[in-house]
């Protein structure tokens, strides 16, 4: 058989036919598992008009919910950055005993429900809990307020920068640290200009990605909080609230703004990508 | 600056990286540290800066002890193997990077800072990429960069490890005959770190040879060369014949003839000749047998590229190469086949381990 050099296909690739039935089959799901339930989030919100929409987000239990997510995200995204810094950095840089245990710690929220994550709290500082006692005796409430919903929250969300930065700096090594080092660099010279530009990146995407879960997180929120209306409540406890009242209409305009919240971090991570992509290269190599 | 080394040691965990080494470096000299990969000569490079610490000994930079001498502190240059250049800074910002970190008191004006950069560029000729990140350069390029980088801090000592290592054959040769260059003009002691010895015999004013964290011989290249301590000194400058012969009554013999031996003979016994290609000594072999007191050899190979030539030849059995001048091959008219006399002018006998 005569070979035409022109049909040769790529050594890597498959026929134009198993491809379109690849891309197909991905844009499909897609589709069904997350363009649809978007979808579906904006059209029930908007189901009696713009009006009602709008009656649903000025709702003050939902506004108080809504400054309550944005506090909580203010006070764990900070602390999740500092600790992930600090964890991955002496994970990454130096060897020592217990390192191990370390990261086996630094996983354990992903590993256990977040329920459990909250039930913990709840048994450490509940009226009946190990601390409750004392606490109580203080005046100090954690449990079913403010306090409780921010620890939930920081627990549950603080693997996300530590996993994104401890590869890259294992990766990267200690040899610039050192090269800054030689040069008569401080301790904080040496993290400020050589460490912590090459890992800026990486930082940002453990940042964006520990924002959205701060404020979507349900489970260990959800045992924690009490759902005080008005009071504890972040943003996915109200739109429970709202929904299990059949107030469909408020329940997903609010989640809609969650909902808004993901796509703009998506979008965030997107056009960063876009616009550093040379940098971002440069940094992995 | 003079340094002195005494008696350092290191482990990591069970293993010995540097077994109790002791050195002294001359001020003003350009020193190269040789031996195979894992000899321990990093190692060694990083406690002079500093960068590790000695489990003991002792280092001092002109009689001053530099145990309590941070790295930050201690005015060395270091170009690390891959160069370690900060990515996310243009090359005048890596080059700046040493003076800008400076104590405010000490630290130079912004206008100093550019013109010294700019010297320090113009040195390395590279101001014209000034402008350019790490990761737009080629190789020989960015070592000149970390070169011009550890001379900002116009350090008393260079330290390199393995400058040339990841350079192209042509590159490495016009480098080295670049460094050798800066480290005159500069007056600035430097060690290089090296596992080719071509290089440190080319380039250094004197070698010290290390293998298994010891340091086995220090001298200049022509006597490391001429006058290898041990064997393995011998094996690893390079280019080396080693014959199976034997020590008999005092007399090294190679299927029955002496050999003609510099220094020791050694014991008794089955021994190992060392004979350098150039000292390998041919001749036209007469058609009425070979003269008492020579071998002879058949011609495996020739080759004739370059001023000299190499021949392969087989001696009873063996492989033996000798190198010699274009002229005297055409002399000898040797070809694949042809069978020579051959003497060796120098060689050394060490016993052949068991
Ligand atoms: N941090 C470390 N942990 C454990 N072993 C080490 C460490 N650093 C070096 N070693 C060991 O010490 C020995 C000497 O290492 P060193 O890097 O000094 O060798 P080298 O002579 O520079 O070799 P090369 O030419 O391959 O660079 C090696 O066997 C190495 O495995
Ligand atoms: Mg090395």
């Amino acid at each position: 058989m005569p070979a035409d050099p022109h049909s040769r296909r790529p050594a890597v690739g498959e026929g134009p036919l198993t491809r379109v039935a690849l891309i197909g089959l991905a844009i499909l799901f897609l589709a069904a598992f997350l363009a649809l339930p978007l979808a579906a989030v904006f059209s029930q919100a908007l189901a009696k008009g713009v009006g009602a929409f709008i009656k649903g987000l000025t709702d003050p239990d939902a506004l108080q919910a809504v400054k309550l997510t944005l506090m909580v995200a203010v006070i764990a995204v900070p602390l999740n950055l500092v600790f992930g810094v600090a964890a991955s950095w002496a994970i990454a840089k130096f060897q020592f005993r217990g390192k191990s245990l370390l990261l086996a710690l630094i996983d354990l929220p992903f590993s256990v429900s977040p329920v459990i994550s909250g039930l913990v709290y709840v048994l450490l500082f509940g009226l009946h809990g190990t601390f409750g006692p004392w606490l109580r005796d203080h005046g100090v409430q954690i449990i079913f307020a403010v306090p409780g919903v921010v620890l939930a929250t920081v627990f549950v969300t603080f693997p996300f920068v530590a996993r994104e930065l401890i590869p890259l700096m294992q990766e990267q090594g200690v040899e610039d640290e050192e090269a800054a080092i030689v040069l008569g660099a401080s301790g904080w010279q040496t993290f400020r200009l050589v460490t912590l530009p090459n890992i800026r990146w990486g930082l940002l995407y453990g940042v964006l990605l520990c924002n959205a879960r701060a404020m979507g997180e349900f489970g260990a929120v959800s045992v924690v909080s009490g759902h005080i209306r008005g009071k504890t409540n972040t943003m996915p406890l109200h739109v429970e609230i709202l929904y299990n009242e059949y107030n469909f209409v408020a329940a997903f305009a609010v989640a809609s703004l969650l909902a808004l919240l993901a796509l703009v971090t998506l979008a965030a991570k997107a056009a960063l990508e876009w616009r550093f992509a040379d940098q971002i290269a440069a940094a992995k190599r | 600056m003079a340094i002195e080394i005494r008696n350092v040691e290191k482990t990591f965990g069970a293993f010995t990286a540097l077994g109790g080494v002791s050195l002294d470096v001359r001020s003003g000299e350009l020193l190269a540290l040789l031996g195979p990969s894992g000899s321990g000569k990093t190692t060694l490079l990083r406690i002079i800066a500093g960068l590790d610490h000695a489990d003991a000994g002792e280092v001092s930079f002109d009689g001053q002890d530099t145990r309590d001498r941070a790295a930050r502190d201690r005015q060395v240059g270091f170009v690390f193997q891959h160069y370690a250049l900060f990515r996310h800074m243009t090359v005048f910002d890596n080059v700046a990077f040493g003076l800008r970190v400076k104590r405010k008191a000490e630290r130079p004006a912004e206008m100093d800072i550019r013109r010294r950069v700019g010297q320090l560029l113009d040195m390395v000729q590279l101001s014209h990429l000034a402008t350019r990140y790490p990761s737009q350069l080629s190789g020989g390029q960015r070592q000149r960069v970390a070169l011009a980088r550890a001379l900002a801090i116009e350090p008393k000592v260079l330290l390199l490890d393995e400058p040339f290592g990841a350079l192209d054959a042509k590159v490495r040769k016009d480098l080295r005959k670049w460094l050798r260059h800066l480290h005159d003009d500069m007056n600035i002691t430097s060690i290089f770190v090296t596992h080719d010895q071509e290089e440190a015999l080319e380039l250094a004013d004197r070698v010290v040879v290390m293998n298994h964290g010891q340091i086995i011989q220090v001298g200049t290249p022509t006597e490391v060369y001429d006058t290898p301590a041990d064997s393995f000194v011998f094996d690893f400058l390079g280019g080396v014949n080693r014959l199976n012969g034997i020590v008999d009554k005092g007399v090294a013999r190679l299927d029955g003839h002496p050999v003609r031996v510099d220094g020791e003979v050694g014991p008794e016994g089955p021994a190992l000749i060392y004979v350098r290609p150039h000292q390998v000594e041919l001749g036209v072999a007469p058609a009425d047998g070979v003269p008492e007191g020579k071998w002879s050899a058949r011609v495996s190979m020739v080759h004739a590229a370059g001023p000299v030539a190499r021949v392969e030849l087989d001696l009873s059995g063996r492989a033996l190469e000798a190198q010699l001048s274009r002229d005297r091959l055409s002399d000898l008219a040797l070809q694949v086949g042809s069978w020579c006399t051959v003497d060796f002018r120098h060689a050394r006998v060490f016993p052949a381990r068991a």
